[in-house]
């Protein structure tokens, strides 16, 4: 048969489209749809999202953290919408620029868990064997770390803490659950005619894993991740709450409901910690609301739509 | 240039049980030429996807002994790297269940266009279109460029085996091994997946080892048939005279269970026992001496090997001479014999 590219007709031809099958978002979706309680959630997300990060390019960190000694313990007002902490600095600016580097801290967790344990679990999972027992040994031994207390100690001798820092302490004691789940997925994938038949082919093994089982592996990873960034952000929340986190001058979700601890403040002045806890209950609860309705999307037998 | 494209010799591939080697294919020998279909039968669990995986480098946890030789070079136990210049370009396989053998999350122009991609890297883009849906016409998809963009779950179970069977030759292999590609498929699909197969060959003489343990496709589709037990090949010959003169006892008692619409006799014929599984297998002996135990143990070989009976007609084990059904009469078989 000879066929010429330029000139072959059934290039040529419009080619009528597939009959639709819902697709993964198409799903997704429809799931969202049934469920409203995770559309709200959705949409308060990505509302509160855009607000936090819209609204912190207006604002100056450095001037809201500076002690203003004339209005300490303000109750909200005009000048101050949800009033001021004992230095004076407005709760409200933190509140924002606290929520913006909560949520930095939690993408970036995420992310970075997510990259780490995908590679680490697929390569283990794919190639078994030695390789599989060494790295997995290694998972076991960061595994029995003491966490909270490797991070006390990293907060005492980290002289400038910054997001980043931070993030990176974090992710470091935090990837080998996901390491684990894709490896237990990958284990199973590997064992898929299609990775047999693509051998045969000719591909590599790296190009069957990035291009054949990590699609296959997407649906869990993303559901993985997204109820892994509410786990995050409750994380970094609660270090800083017990004072291991952001320093004052860096505001956090946690460093506000910090202020707590002070039980006058617990009694008296709630505007100081209130909408911050509101905020951090929210938050997860949405978060959550929406990893629940990926998951089920992503099992047909637990879909309601 | 000879015609032997394929030849395999002493071939062993063992499996670690519980720290310690069991041999699946043992011992096996044989050759494929250009241009032939050889069809390797047995039962269940006798060794035959084994050695297909074996010869493919499939195996990530098995040791293989003995020579692959591949148009004369060895290819057993090469190093993924070097064994991906002929997967895919030189030898293609057809899986047995082609509800798996595709990605679920791949359209399959991309799926057949993968290999192309590998092995023809100076196809540009929409060159590869081309060939792929020229593939899927080849293997005879009705609608190629509308199935291009298909996921494999909107195809029927004949279609995916289309497909699987388009990813296989798409580079024109000049070795195609099939492990049982009719298996998941219905009668009437099957024998057009055959008929295809057939066509196939007569199109690019590449040499063919067809994995099945259908009797009727075998006398059918093959130019010479290995009939494989517990690991072994038992006997080994060109078609008719598998058909027409089977000697060892596997094989005829293989060919006596074969339903027959003219026999009057209501009750088919059953092999004794069951297949030894991997752990028990004799590895002393004639292996399919528990399955025939009238026969007198004293006739069976210590150490079997495959004589020639005559030219290309192997059989293992010399108790195929005094070999007999229970039904017959020990005299009368004799006398054909002698």
């Amino acid at each position: 048969m000879e066929i010429e590219t330029s000139k072959n007709p059934l290039l040529l031809s419009k080619v009528e489209e597939p009959a639709k099958t819902p697709s993964g978002w198409r799903i997704i979706w429809r799931e969202l749809v049934r469920d409203k309680v995770a559309l709200l959630s959705l949409i308060f997300l990505v509302l509160i999202t855009a607000f936090v990060y819209g609204i912190s390019l207006f604002l100056d960190q450095e001037e809201i953290v500076t002690v203003d000694l004339f209005a300490i313990h303000q109750p909200p007002s005009a000048d101050f919408w949800l009033g001021t902490d004992y230095g004076g600095r407005d709760i409200f600016g933190q509140l924002i620029i606290g929520t913006r580097n909560s949520l930095s801290i939690g993408i970036l967790v995420t992310v970075m868990t997510g990259l780490i344990g995908i590679i680490f679990g697929m390569v283990s999972g794919y190639f078994g064997g030695a390789v599989d027992n060494i790295m997995m040994r290694i998972v076991d031994f960061f595994m029995i770390l003491p966490f909270l207390m490797i991070v006390i100690v990293f907060v005492a001798i980290v002289p400038k803490y910054s997001i980043l820092s931070f993030s990176l302490i974090m992710t470091a004691f935090l990837w080998m659950g996901k390491a684990r789940l894709i490896r237990s997925k990958t284990l199973q994938e590997r064992e898929l005619d299609y990775v047999q038949a693509s051998k045969t082919l000719g591909s590599s093994n790296f190009r069957i894993l990035f291009t054949q089982v990590l699609p296959n592996l997407s649906s869990i990873i993303i559901v993985a991740m997204t109820l892994n960034l509410a786990a995050n952000i409750g994380l970094e929340s609660g270090l800083s709450f017990l004072g291991f986190g952001f320093p004052e001058s860096t505001p956090s979700l946690g460093t506000l409901v910090s202020y707590a601890r002070n039980p006058q403040t617990l009694q008296d002045r709630w505007w100081i910690w209130v909408p911050a806890s509101l905020l951090i209950l929210v938050l997860m609860l949405s978060i959550n609301n929406v990893g629940q309705a990926l998951k089920r999307a992503t099992d047909a037998r637990q879909r309601r739509g | 240039m000879s015609k032997e494209l394929l030849k395999i010799e002493n071939l062993k591939t063992s499996f670690r049980i519980k720290d310690d080697y069991y041999a699946a294919v043992d011992d096996v020998s044989l050759t494929v030429n250009k241009n032939e279909l050889l069809a390797i039968v047995g039962e269940s669990g006798c060794g035959k996807s084994a050695l297909a995986f074996s010869i493919m480098g499939l195996h990530s946890r098995a040791t293989i002994e003995g020579n692959i030789l591949f148009k004369g070079k060895n290819i057993a136990n090469l190093p993924p790297n070097d064994m991906n210049k002929f997967r895919g370009k030189d030898m293609g396989m057809i899986f047995q269940d082609p509800l798996t053998a595709l990605n679920p999350l791949m359209i399959i122009g991309d799926q057949i266009g993968e290999t192309l991609l590998l092995h023809n890297k100076n196809l540009s883009v929409n060159g590869r279109k081309v060939k792929v849906i020229e593939l899927l016409k080849k293997v005879g998809i009705p609608r190629p460029e509308y199935t291009y963009n298909q996921f494999p779950h909107q195809l029927s179970g004949g279609m995916r085996q289309r497909v699987v069977i388009a990813m296989a030759i798409a580079n024109n292999p000049e070795l195609l091994i099939a492990d049982e590609p009719t298996t998941a498929l219905d009668v009437t699909i099957q024998s057009q997946i055959l008929d295809l197969i057939k066509v196939l060959k007569e199109d690019s003489h590449a040499g063919i080892i067809l994995i099945t343990h259908d009797l009727g496709v075998v006398a059918e589709m093959a130019d010479r048939v290995a009939v494989m037990y517990a690991g072994q090949i038992v006997e080994i010959a060109d078609v008719y005279t598998i058909f027409e003169n089977p000697l060892h006892p596997y094989t005829r008692s293989l060919l006596n269970s074969v339903p027959n619409s003219d026999e009057t006799n209501s009750r088919l014929h059953v092999i004794q026992g069951v297949v030894p599984s991997l752990q028990n297998l004799p590895r002393e002996g004639c292996r399919f001496s528990d399955r025939i135990p009238w026969v007198d143990s004293s006739f069976h070989e210590k150490n079997p090997v495959l004589h020639e009976v005559s030219p290309g007609h192997f059989v293992r084990c010399t108790c195929y001479k005094h070999f007999y059904f229970p039904h017959e009469s020990k005299e009368e078989k004799q006398n054909v014999i002698s």
